[in-house]
């Protein structure tokens, strides 16, 4: 029923602490934090969303709505079960979020240029990890943005319990240089060839401050001329509306050519999602935007202000509700398969809920093959 | 004060009772509901409610709406457990109530009371939780197995005396559409009894039988209370009322009654499809997107209801953001009585009334499905069309108000996609 005492690692497993010129930003975890700010403690509410998101994905995962080896990992202990109306959520959002990265990955590129993906807020996510077990982490460049403490604790379960592949080597780099903020990052590196190559990397940095970052340089692997994929899974919408665009302003900026996918909450203003945003207030968590880009008409204005519509070199954007990822997105033996896993009674609770999220997604350059594979299930 | 009336005192503070006597009382139960058929006979007055999910304090919230047992009768349609965090008390203190006063209080089996539903949704960690083992579950369950699966209700009234506030909005409608009680086949009141809305019952034009059937009551407001007892009020047809709704394997009522119900709920065929099916807006039966019972269209209803001298089918199982939905011309109505499901909804709940028939002849003048009928000439088709349905008082409420709700120190956790 609750997951707040299901403690994932992030929150239990505190290690030897990492050395860092101390006193970053949101660093503070935990209540015994004397005279933490009402700012930082909301901070902590934040981070903490990752432990939900965390137990939430071994759960579908335990029950077999989705493979993915890696989740285990991130959650301490053996879990909790979720409703099935979650898990079916959890299996929908990240199917949507693996179809939309795969068909990126797809995209026709003539040269053997490589491609890049950010994941901003990305927790525990495994998704990195799962593309390395498909061979599908070959010519990428995948960088993860979360706060110091996320970012220091998923390091050490990743130095613990996922084994490097051969000839890859886990790098924790700390210094004044890296993001001007002292917080170590730590990166997985290929030393295959002469040259080692960055494959993966995770920034220690609450996003807030990124805009205030005048070079890409600050950011280690960042390129700007390679087509780019932002992912913000449910993190965006916990920063102010303000931030939130200028954290996408910033990368859209400088990258040549760059697609985004959003995923968060819309429809706050039915009895479901006041009840949604009351009940979210409880637990200190507000979403800003959501109280902005109230539905998928309007979260779709919202990329194409940032730049992500249709213009001379091409561009767009579309949007879904979770309801319709399920509906029409997963093949109908797939979503058979996923209801025998424990049948679901809530038919009216899950209808409510699932068209009370949405995946946005929106792209500047040609990338009109970028849908092609989605179009088929659409 | 006996055992059983200190365990409802107990219980309605919201504190479980010992395991000893949960299985005393589980017992008591058993031998009480084995007696009962698998269509148990009602009589109105009777508050007919729906899914209830553990929500304890807002079954008290019902009670305080609806008026207390046994000043009240009720019918629960299922669902007690699972989803909230009382369902241990709200079941057993309905339980509690079934024994004190049996004749009060009608529980029908929901899909909710089943050993498998139940290890999914809560009911089951639930009482590992609170007592240990899973011994309390375990006796609970013995008693779904006992539930009836459904109930006719008989000798409810076709005319309601309409609050003042009703015949006041009524008449600034003017006197062409003013309404008189007889008239008000609906009325919509808040949880403090207050008018929300009303609605007049349709005339039907060739219904050489049901002018007289309609004809005049009492003055409006010289009851003092909200029924017209006394009143030369009209019997209705009768009402059914099961938790899901029907199956292709049921065509009468009678087919009901001899299915064998003492067993955990099957994952197929009649006993199932009362507990899972849907009314819906298709023609015939459809398939169920809740993986058991069936989709029925208001065709089936209409027929079903012909065959069984039915007015109405009243039904839970679903939720409703409004509390109650009629649907197929008021043929069957979903009521919802958990406000704001799973903390999370932002729902309101309801409850029926039927009243009682003032004529005193009500029970005798209606069959309740037992009759066959033979024939499907145009005399019955034209009866189709006349049996009237039965005045419907829906007492609307929201969820308990947080103070009183009492809610564990460490406040509950509502799931959402973070
Ligand atoms: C609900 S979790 C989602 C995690 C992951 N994307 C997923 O979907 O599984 C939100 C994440 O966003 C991160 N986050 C929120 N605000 C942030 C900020 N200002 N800077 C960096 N990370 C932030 C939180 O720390 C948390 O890990």
């Amino acid at each position: 029923m609750s997951s707040s005492h299901i403690p994932n690692l992030l929150t239990s497993r505190r290690g030897p602490r990492l050395r860092g010129r101390g006193g970053g930003r949101g660093q503070g975890r935990g209540h015994d934090h004397v005279g933490a700010s009402a700012s930082s403690r909301r901070d902590q509410t934040i981070q903490a969303t990752d432990t939900d998101a965390a137990v939430s994905r071994l759960s579908a995962v335990a029950l077999g709505y989705l493979d993915d080896p890696y989740a285990q990992y991130f959650v301490h202990g053996a879990g909790t079960r979720r409703l099935p109306i979650i898990n079916r959520g959890t299996y929908a959002r990240t199917t949507a979020i693996d179809a939309l990265v795969e068909a990126f990955l797809s995209l026709p590129e003539s040269s053997s240029r490589k491609k890049q993906i950010i994941s901003l807020g990305a927790g525990t996510d495994t998704r990195y990890f799962r593309l390395r077990a498909q061979n599908r982490h070959h010519n990428l460049i995948y960088h993860e943005f979360d706060y110091p403490s996320v970012c220091a604790a998923k390091y050490r379960i990743v130095e613990a319990d996922i084994p490097a592949l051969d000839g890859e080597s886990l790098v924790l780099e700390s210094g004044e240089a890296v993001l001007g903020n002292g917080e170590p990052q730590w990166s997985l590196l290929s030393s295959v060839n002469v040259e080692p190559d960055l494959r993966y990397i995770c920034h220690p940095l609450d996003l807030r401050r990124l805009p205030s970052l005048e070079s890409t340089t600050s950011i280690r692997g960042l390129q700007t001329d390679i087509p780019t994929l932002i992912i913000s899974e449910c993190c965006l919408c916990y920063l102010d509306v303000t931030d939130a665009t200028a954290v996408i302003k910033w990368f859209v900026e400088k990258i040549a050519e760059v697609g985004i996918v959003l995923y968060e909450p819309v429809g706050p203003d039915d009895a479901f999602g006041q009840m949604m945003t009351d009940n979210l207030a409880a637990r200190g968590i507000t979403m800003p935007t959501v109280q902005r880009y109230k539905s998928i008409t309007l979260q779709k204005e919202r990329l194409a202000e940032l730049g992500f519509r249709e213009e001379e070199g091409g561009g767009g954007n579309d949007a879904v509700s979770v309801e319709h990822i399920w509906q029409t997105w997963v093949t109908d033996e797939e979503r058979a398969r996923v209801d025998s896993l424990e049948g679901l009674d809530e038919i009216e609770e899950w209808q409510m809920l699932a068209r009370h999220y949405a995946v946005s997604w929106g792209w500047t350059g040609r990338w009109d093959d970028w849908m092609k594979p989605l179009v088929r299930i659409k | 004060m006996s055992d059983l009336d200190r365990a409802i005192a107990q219980l309605r503070s919201c504190r479980p009772i010992p395991e000893a006597q949960v299985r005393e009382l589980c017992h008591k139960a058993r031998e009480l509901l084995i007696e009962e058929g698998n269509v148990v006979t009602v009589t109105a007055p009777v508050t007919i409610c729906g899914d209830i999910h553990g929500q304890f304090h807002d079954l008290m919230e019902l009670f305080r709406v609806g008026g207390d047992v046994p000043d009240t009768n009720y019918l629960f349609m299922g669902d007690f457990v699972d989803r909230g965090f009382y369902s241990l008390e709200s079941f057993l203190l309905l339980l509690c109530l079934k024994v004190r006063y049996p004749d009060r209080m009608t529980l029908i089996r929901g899909n909710h009371e089943s050993r498998q539903i139940t290890t999914v949704y809560g009911f089951y960690d639930e009482c590992l939780r609170k007592y240990g083992s899973a011994n309390v579950w375990r006796y609970c369950c013995e008693v779904f197995d006992y539930l009836a699966l459904g109930a006719i209700v008989l000798g409810a009234s076709n005319t309601l005396e309409p609050s003042p506030e009703a015949l006041a909005h009524s008449q600034s409608l003017g006197p062409t559409q003013g309404l008189t009680e007889s008239d008000i086949e609906i009325e919509v009141l808040n949880a403090d009894g207050v008018y929300i809305n009303s609605f007049a019952r349709k005339t039907q034009p060739s219904s050489a039988e049901s002018s007289p059937a309609q004809s005049r009551t009492g003055a409006p407001g010289s009851g003092a209370s909200g029924w017209s007892t006394g009143t030369p009020g009209n019997t209705s047809g009768a009402v059914l009322c099961v938790h899901g709704g029907l199956s292709p394997l049921i065509d009468t009522v009678d087919k009901i009654r001899i299915l064998d119900r003492k067993q955990e709920v099957p994952h197929e065929g009649a006993m199932c499809d009362l507990l899972w099916s849907d009314p819906d807006e298709i023609d015939g039966w459809g398939l169920s997107p809740r993986g058991a019972g069936f989709l029925f269209g208001a065709d089936i209803v209409r027929v079903f209801n012909h065959a069984n001298d039915l007015s109405l089918i009243a039904r839970a199982h679903q939720l409703v953001m409004e509390g109650f939905k009629e649907m197929f011309d008021s043929t069957i109505v979903t009521v919802w009585s958990a406000p704001n499901y799973c903390y999370r909804c932002g729902n309101v709940a309801a409850i029926l009334e039927l009243g009682e028939d003032g004529s005193g002849d009500g029970v005798i003048a209606r069959s309740n499905g037992d009759v066959t009928r033979s024939d499907g000439g145009v005399m019955r088709e034209k009866e189709r069309l006349l049996l009237p349905g039965p005045a419907r008082r829906y007492r609307v409420f929201q969820a308990a108000p947080q103070d009183s709700r009492g809610m564990p120190a460490k406040k509950p956790v509502i799931e959402y996609f973070l």
